[in-house]
Formats: structure tokens, sequence, C-alpha cells
């Protein structure tokens, strides 16, 4: 024990020194835990949205229609696959859709839209669309030859509440397929290409105006969390291996159809790993200076320890836990700084107005800056941070201990 | 449809790609490498005979499309798509009045009965469209001129021809093929289309095999701006007419969708007609049709 209060008093005897070590360990401990805490709340949130816009975490589909994307390559939304989806426990909510092309008009002003045929009943079990409607309301699973349409894209047609817009596209049967659907609500999209470019009507519409039978482009099902996607892919790919209808199926998980967003968090996180390294790196030379400067300059006296029979274990270990409580006291304020700072974002998203939000919504994001703490977080940089030190402080406390006491008392 | 369906269709949905402006660079990184590896494919010529001498691309060029169409032309046809979509071929009747100085013209359905009356008119860039069912005009946004004409192989440019093969793009005169296969072995000039910089066109380039003897066309292959082929257009069933030689059938083969094809097949093609200038307004187009 009493080791450990010579220790201390060592640390303390060049209180400067000993004050911008610690305050270089708590700026490292504090940018290691701010930024971890930053990627993957910003990752956590990325992916979110995106399952949440759309995706769901595994989706359905024919074999080829992610890559072709046409009416050729569809399933049957038949009883069996009602039924396995319905009754699966890994399943927290599937949607079934239909997607097109199409063109929306309303007098003479046109554009062209991905047309998105949605069960209203369904679609909010896995997307948040439903939630995101600006005016009027969304589609209602007793509505007929309703549309929703995304603000932009109403504002650019001049369309309002209760219009009767004309919707053209060509059918499955290669015909022209055309409508008119009232305009019943509109809905906000955190990317503005896909605000200005998206319509939805319900399935059975979309089914109709394609006149494509019960037909759909693909399922998107959303997992009981995110961590369980892979176990919900499994589950489906046993429970769906023999297809739906005689006809094999694509199920894949988002990162398997967005492998864009999966390498691009991917590349994040090992440019974050780059930086967390680097200045572990830098703390652990800092700490190794410091302790071997205090070790040389005390060459004499602990050559005196030595000689009058310290063992030399007991020298190793004083110096080891000078090493240690350094980092223990920058260890301890940087995450008494971070904590805070971290949870107080975590509850007060940072919002990215000006020039780069352009940038976040060019890739359709919303440009908030999220955090999420993490109990690992905490855990894996306090463990780092003493394993550092530990280190850094092995080279130090083997030269104040193994040292010859005679040529020791000589020096200086 | 497919093309631009997947373009701008869903695909947009999943656009969720970075979070900070670098991270852009990825995408455009990955995109070069692609695409220069692509261009640096070696392409495989076919063997082909010296150029004659006294032979002018553009020349060819342009008497290659006076077969085709005049600066007044009126046309009447149908328009036969196959696809392993449907149980039989499904057919489309139509009307067509081209001015071509005046970068007008004007397009009537006839069939099938969902159809009937349904107009176009081009005026310059500008395309509209007529549905008599829901007496409706849309105008159709320049962006959409490479959607899928009434569900067919041909494009909406194909049709109004938004773009000319003789004034939008350099011609390059590459050989003589000595038996063209796919026209019954006639003797082909093979001529290389590359549009002008600024030019309004939709492909990267055009491969165009023209008739040694009267100039008509023969065969026209479509490739993107990456050079990759994505269509074949077959001209075949020749008739003088007027001192020219026109191809009565004109088959179109999508590369990238195994199955389709679309043939249209002229019934009455006139050259050098009287139009009525009444005929390219937005009147005409909502005018009832019997």
């Amino acid at each position: 024990m009493s080791m450990w209060r010579l220790a201390w008093r060592n640390v303390w005897r060049n209180p400067r020194r000993t004050g911008l070590m610690i305050a270089a360990t708590v700026f490292a401990v504090f940018l290691v835990v701010f930024f971890v805490a930053m990627t993957n709340g910003v990752h956590q949130k990325m992916i979110e949205d995106t399952v949440r816009l759309h995706s769901g975490h595994v989706t359905i589909s024919a074999p080829g229609y992610t890559e072709n994307r046409t009416l050729d390559y569809f399933l049957r939304l038949d009883t069996t696959l009602i039924h396995t989806l319905d009754t699966l426990p890994e399943v927290q909510g599937w949607a079934p859709r239909v997607t097109s092309f199409a063109l929306v008009s309303k007098e003479v002003e046109s554009r062209g839209v991905a047309l998105l045929g949605v069960d209203p009943r369904r679609e909010p079990t896995v997307t948040t669309l439903a939630r995101r409607v600006r005016t009027g309301r969304f589609l209602t699973v007793g509505g007929d030859h309703e549309i929703v349409l995304g603000t932009r894209l109403a504002k650019r047609l001049g369309a309002r509440l209760g219009d009767r817009l004309l919707v053209y596209g060509v059918a499955y049967s290669l015909e022209s397929a055309y409508d008119l659907y009232t305009l019943v609500g509109t809905i906000t999209l955190p990317n503005a290409a896909l605000e200005r470019g998206l319509a939805l009507l319900s399935l059975r519409n979309a089914q109709d105006f394609l006149v494509y039978g019960n037909r759909i482009s693909e399922v998107a099902v959303l997992a009981r969390s995110a961590d369980r996607t892979d176990a919900l892919r499994s589950a489906l790919r046993k429970a769906l291996a023999n297809g739906v209808g005689g006809r094999p199926l694509a199920i894949r998980t988002w990162r398997e159809m967005m492998p864009d967003l999966d390498q691009l968090l991917t590349l994040d996180s090992g440019s974050l790993a780059m930086m967390v390294v680097i200045l572990v790196v830098v703390v652990g030379f800092g700490i190794l200076n410091t302790i071997l400067m205090a070790v040389l300059e005390r060459t004499r006296e602990l050559g005196v320890m030595l000689a009058v029979g310290l063992h030399p274990g007991k020298v190793f270990r004083m110096v080891f836990i000078e090493s240690f409580a350094l980092a223990a006291i920058g260890l301890v304020i940087g995450l008494g700084l971070a904590i805070p700072v971290c949870l107080y974002f975590e509850a007060h998203p940072i919002d990215l107005s000006g020039q780069v939000a352009g940038a976040y919504e060019f890739f359709g994001l919303e440009p908030l800056l999220v955090f999420n703490l993490g109990v690992e977080n905490v855990l894996y940089s306090s463990l780092t941070t003493i394993a550092v030190a530990l280190l850094a402080g092995f080279y130090p406390a083997l030269k104040a201990s193994h040292g010859d006491p005679v040529t020791a008392l000589r020096s200086l | 449809m497919s093309g631009v369906a997947r373009a701008s269709g869903p695909g947009v949905l999943r656009s969720v790609q970075g979070r900070s402006a670098w991270a852009a660079l990825i995408p455009l990184l990955v995109q070069f490498l692609v695409f220069g590896g692509l261009l640096a494919r070696p392409t495989t010529a076919p063997a082909l005979e010296p150029v004659p001498a006294g032979l002018d691309a553009d020349l060819i060029a342009h008497r290659a499309d006076d077969n085709l169409r005049s600066d007044r032309t009126f046309f009447r046809g149908r328009m036969v798509v196959n696809s392993p979509r449907l149980s039989g071929p499904r057919t489309v009747v139509f009307s067509s009045w081209e001015d071509r100085l005046g970068k007008r013209s004007f397009i009537r359905i006839h069939a099938p009965p969902k159809d009937v009356g349904t107009a176009f008119l081009k005026i310059h860039s500008n395309l509209w469209m007529y549905i008599p069912r829901v007496e409706s005009t849309m105008r159709i946004p320049p962006s959409l001129m490479l959607q899928s004409w009434m569900g067919s192989d041909f494009t909406n440019d194909d049709l109004v021809r938004e773009s000319s093969e003789v004034e939008d793009y350099a011609h390059r005169l590459l050989g003589v093929e000595p038996a063209l296969a796919s026209a019954g072995g006639r003797r082909a000039l093979v001529l290389e289309y590359l549009p002008h910089e600024d030019a309004p066109v939709v492909w990267g380039k055009i491969m165009v095999w023209v008739d040694a003897e009267h100039y008509a066309p023969l065969r026209e292959e479509f490739y993107d701006e990456r050079g990759t082929k994505l269509r074949v257009l077959r001209f075949s069933d020749f008739h003088r007419l007027d001192g020219r030689t026109v191809p009565y059938r004109w088959s179109l083969k999508p590369l990238d969708k195994p199955g389709h094809s679309t043939v249209i097949v002229v019934d009455e093609i006139r050259f050098d007609v009287a139009i009525d200038s009444t005929v390219f307004t937005t009147r005409n187009l909502t005018r009832r049709v019997e």
C-alpha cells in the first residue's frame, strides 16, 4: 500500500509537467469518446432513416428486380407469403409494394415520378411514410383513387388538396395506363430529389393501374431490432426456401441492397479508428516520455532506494503505478467532461443548418448530428487508455528497477 | 420505360449514401475507375474493306436520311410490339406528319381502342400528349425523351425526333462491309456517328450500315456514352418511291431486354407533301376523331 502513496507523491513532484500530461490525456480521452459517440449516433441514424424510409431491414423480391427494376420482375402476394410474414416471430412488420415509373400531370404541367403502390394498413408497420404527412392525410384503407405526392412535387405541379391529377404510364400489359386520382395529402421527405419525384397510390390502385393483378415488386420487412437483421434474413430464407408459387426469391438485407451505404459506414468507421489509434499512440508516448523523464532525473534517488535494500520489484511497481495514476487522472477528468457533453448532444442533436445542410440533403439525410454514447464506448476508451498507460510505464519501470545502484549513486 | 425507371425510379429512394461532402468523391472515383476500364477495353472491329476514294461521310449520312424522310413527310403505319409479357403481339396503328424544317411533328393513334384519338404534338423541344378518354393534354418533360413510346421499344425521341442524325452528329466512314449478313448479303458502307459536343442527343455513338448502291440505311446500332451497345435497328422490305429507296419495315431490338422487339411497318409514306399548318396546333391535338 505504501507504494501507492509513494507513487502518488512522485506524480506530483513536478506539478506542471504532470498537469500538462494529464491535460493531454484529458483532451485525447474527450476526443475519442466524443467522436466515437458521434459516429455511432450518425451511423445508427443513417441506417435507421434508410431502413424506415423505404427498404426495411430485409427486402424480398424476385431475383433480378434490384438490378433491373422493371415490372418484369415480380412476386405474387399469395396466402403462403402472407401467412409466413404474419407468423414468423422475427418479423416486426412487413409492407408489400409495387413500384413503377409514371407521369403525374396537373392540367398541362407534368413530372416524371417514381410511382409507389403501398398498402395503407401495412406500410406504417415498416416505414415512417405515413407519419411524414405535411398537408392533408395519408392514404387510407377504405380510400379509392387517392394519391399522395412529395410536397415539392405537388408545389411544382401547382396541385392542391382535392385536385384531380392525371397519372400516365405504361402498364405491365404494355398498353397505355392512365387514370385520374384525387390528391389527398403531401409528404415531406429528407431527400429533396425524392420529394420532387415520389407519388404514392394504394397498392390496389397501383396494381389496377399497371394491370398487374396480385403481383408486387417487393416486400419490405422490418426486424425486431437492427441487430436482428441477419437473424430475420435467415428465418425468412428458411421459411421461404421453396419460393413463392414455385418461383425463387431474392431475400436481402439493407447491407446487401445498399452496399454503397454499407461500405461508406465501414470506411467512416475505419477513418475514425485511425484517428483513435493516432490519439492513443500520442498519449502513450506522452506518458512514456513523462515517466521516463521522472525516472531519469531520480536516478540517484532510485539508486539509494535500491542500495538500502528496497526490492527491485517494489521499485518497478512504484513507477508502474505512477504511470497508471497519470493516465487514470486524465481518464477520469476526460470522461467527466465527455460523458455529460455527449449525453447533452444525445438529447439535443446538432442541427447543421447552413452550408453543410445542402450536402446532407444531397445524400438524402436530415442535417442532424446525432450522438449515441453507449456503454461500450466508455468501457473501451477506459480500457484502452489504461492499457496504453501500463504499456508506456513498462520501460521506465524496468529501467528504474534494474539499474546498478553503484552506477546510479555515482551519476549526477 | 425501364431505362429511365431504373435511373429515376425507386433507385432515388435509396440514394442515402453519405454524411459528408468528401464522401461524394468515393463513388466518383469508383465510377472513374470503372468507366476508365470500360473505355480501355479493346473493341473488336469487323474486317472491313478500305474506303473507296471520293466518298464523303456527311453526304452518305445525308442520303441515308433522305431515304427515310423529307422536309414534309406523311406516314401511316403499324407498330407491332413483341414481349415475353404478352401472349401475342400488340399492334398500335398510327399516322404521323413531320415538318422537318419547322421542327414540328404530329402523331395520331388509330388503334388499339383504348388509345384511339391519342395524339402527340412536338414543336421544337416541346412535346404534348392528348388523351381523349380523360380529355387531358399533358406536356411531356424533355427528361422523358428516353421513355418508351406507347409501350414499345421505341422512345419518345425516336418518334418525334428531337435530334437529327444528320445535323447533330459528326460522321466518319470506317470502311466497306462486302456482304452484310443481316441485310441479305448487301454490300454496305459502315459509318460511325459521334454526337457533337452540345447536341441534344441521347446516344454516345451510332454505327450505321448504308447500302453501297442506293444509300438506303440497312442497320443501325446505338451505343450509350460508355460504349455499351444498347439496341439494334434493322431496315428491310425496300420500295422504290419518288427516287428514294424506302425501307417499309423497321425492326428494333433492345439488347438489354431479351425477348422484346418492336417492328414498325409502313402502310403508306408520302414525301414532300403539303401539310396544312393547322396540323401542328394544340387545337388539332384535342380534335375529335372518329
